[in-house]
């Protein structure tokens, strides 16, 4: 009897120690995955910085590139100006239509809504090369030339999924009660909307903006279609229009030449870092939106 | 103050003459979604215009299933970059989905809640580095680091499996493979990280009660209930991979035909199309490489499409990728 009642325990302590075993292999193995993703992520800093800086000055700015990439010299002013000047127009048209959309897809309902949030999903899914091409047939194809404008088209139909995904979540989880509320005070829909559940949503919705533009700045391939890249600088958006994505991309296919490949690397460097500006701010303002007890 | 007396008021509260505000607000939402899901669809139907003749030439299955890209002859067939689009995303799954389903693992399961937050960042980040910079990273830095390791694997594997044989160039299949499962490990990892976390704590609780270790936890309890949230997390990941376009370009080798070696040069069907556009002046060329475009989009939409599936009938609670 109490043979039997030591084997038995003898048996427990074995698969326990099996048990423990794994537990401890799984730490390991989990630790090292952590590893193998962050390994990159440092090396590419590292690398940024390191190659990058060189070829930062104040020139770097306020100059344009030479029109050879294997010359040295110049800067990208051209490639900053025409960044920002796609993405705050695609900015521009994808808050109000993303916004709208979403406040369609919530207070319209029924089926209608729903084809529209399966379209968005469609979007949304799609590689943003099939974006270039399909901005490439509806504006380069019907104006005939290449231009910043179909550029800003391209980033607007990028950031349109997610400023829709993320305030029709927002506007979803606004509180039953507050919308109990403002029909019971005999608010009129539009009124609630624009004072009441937006508001509500306001910093969730800014933070889906900042992550949209954040992805839309550091897009290349839909500009290949539209944008096209040009070596002077230009306001004009009827114009092709260099981006920083674009010039990386041509240096970096250079890169035999050291001129380009400092160029790609100090571009790269300034790239990330405000990419990374607008990604952490949209992090920060969800943050300090959320309850204290959630963050 | 007879009963018969009508709340005339509220009345003419409830049933404003004419449209009223609010039937002005919904006419103005529907115009505006008009607006925008028209000309979408407008879109997606020119696009597929513009490549009627490729279809007219070759047929879809010709198109399709042709193994020779030569712009020059007015020859074009698909199958070489289909085959560089399955092959490159595979590389990358098979070294992606494990880490990722680890790293969400090590976060949900294994951290301090302090940590967590850190760690989730971090593994965030990699998700917002442009595609194009991780391109440039992976032409200078990852791929001549590479070398050894493909020079190893060609020297000794690579002697009895052709697959695996060299000679290895540098850009090819496998880096562009590796580039890619840097880039899909955030989004994987993010989205099963969600799914874990969503595990009853009350459960989880149990297990421990009973003694369980946290691998047991894991075994039984966030594996089983999570499972096919995770298997949607993986179709979203293999769904990018399948669309990536920059930093491929920059490392594939920009090969237009199959090579035997997951060490050649190649091309995936993004990359071709990247790569090529700007200079595609021969007959049909432009075309052609917009029907590469179309067959992507339909591999795309049938990956996406299959998560969406899985999400809407088992997984609720994962949420939308944005």
């Amino acid at each position: 009897m109490s043979s039997s009642a030591l084997a038995v325990s003898d048996r427990l302590r074995a698969t326990s120690r099996a048990r423990h075993a794994k537990d401890r292999a799984l730490m390991v193995l989990a630790w090292a995955a952590l590893v193998v993703a962050v390994v990159p992520l440092v090396a590419i800093a590292w690398f940024l910085v390191e190659q990058g800086v060189r070829s930062i000055s104040l020139e770097f700015f306020t100059s344009d590139p030479p029109g050879d990439l294997s010359a040295s010299g110049g800067g990208i002013r051209n490639a900053v100006v025409g960044t920002l000047l796609m993405t705050g127009l695609a900015t521009l048209i994808a808050v109000p239509a993303g916004i709208a959309l979403a406040v369609f897809a919530r207070e319209i309902g029924g089926r209608v809504a729903g084809s529209v949030r399966f379209v968005v999903d469609v979007l949304a899914g799609l590689p943003s090369i099939v974006v270039g091409i399909f901005v490439y047939s509806l504006v380069v194809v019907t104006t005939g030339h290449f231009s910043g404008l179909a550029g800003a088209v391209a980033l607007a139909v990028i950031e349109l999924p997610v400023i829709v995904v993320a305030s029709d979540e927002l506007l979803r989880l606004t509180d039953r009660r507050i919308d109990e509320g403002t029909r019971a005070l005999g608010m009129l829909r539009w009124r609630s909307f624009l004072s009441v559940f937006i508001p509500t949503a306001l910093s969730g919705i800014i933070t889906g903006v900042l992550l949209a533009v954040s992805r839309a700045i550091g897009e290349t391939a839909p500009l290949i279609f539209t944008a096209l890249g040009n070596n002077f600088f230009t306001l004009d958006m009827n114009e092709p229009v260099q981006a920083m994505p674009l010039l990386i991309y041509r240096n970096a296919l250079n890169s035999a030449f050291p001129a380009a490949r400092d160029r790609a690397m100090g571009t790269a460097l300034v790239l990330v870092v405000i990419v990374l500006a607008f990604n952490l701010m949209g992090r920060w303002i969800a943050r300090r939106a959320r309850p204290a007890d959630q963050r | 103050m007879t009963t018969t007396s009508r709340p005339q008021g509220i009345h003419a509260l409830r049933r404003p003459r004419g449209l009223g505000q609010d039937g002005v607000f919904r006419l103005t939402l529907r115009v505006v979604a008009v607006l925008i899901v028209i000309p979408v669809l407008w879109m997606m139907v020119d696009t597929f215009a513009e490549t009627v003749p490729v279809w007219e030439r070759f047929g879809i299955p010709g198109f399709v299933t042709g193994l020779r890209w030569a712009p020059s002859f007015t020859i074009y067939g698909a199958l070489p970059f289909i085959y560089g689009t399955l092959l490159t995303s595979a590389i990358a799954m098979v070294i992606a989905v494990p880490v990722a389903v680890l790293i969400a693992l090590l976060i949900t399961e294994i951290l301090p809640p302090r940590a967590r937050t850190w760690v989730a960042v971090a593994v965030d980040l990699l998700a917002a580095i442009p595609s194009v910079v991780y391109g440039l990273w992976g032409l200078l830095v990852l791929v001549p680091v590479l070398r050894p390791f493909e020079q190893a694997v060609a020297g000794t594997a690579g002697k009895v499996v052709p697959f695996l044989a060299g000679p290895t160039p540098g850009p090819s299949y496998f880096a562009a493979g590796v580039v890619v499962s840097i880039m899909i490990i955030p989004i994987i990892a993010a989205l099963s990280r969600e799914v874990f976390a969503a595990t009853p704590r009350l459960q989880r609780e149990a297990v421990r009660a009973l003694g369980g270790t946290r691998w047991d936890v894991i075994r039984t309890v966030v594996i089983p209930l999570g499972r096919s949230g995770v298997l949607a997390a993986i179709i979203l990941g293999l769904a990018r991979a399948i669309g990536e376009t920059i930093a491929v370009t920059m490392v594939i080798g920009n090969a237009p035909k199959i090579g035997a070696s997951i060490f050649s040069p190649g091309f995936t069907l993004a990359s071709v199309i990247a790569n090529e556009f700007n200079e595609a002046n021969q007959e049909l060329h432009p075309e052609a490489l917009i029907a590469l475009g179309l067959v992507l989009l339909v591999i795309s939409v049938l990956v996406n499409g299959l998560a969406i599936l899985i999400r809407q009938r088992f997984a609720r609670g994962v949420g939308r990728v944005v």
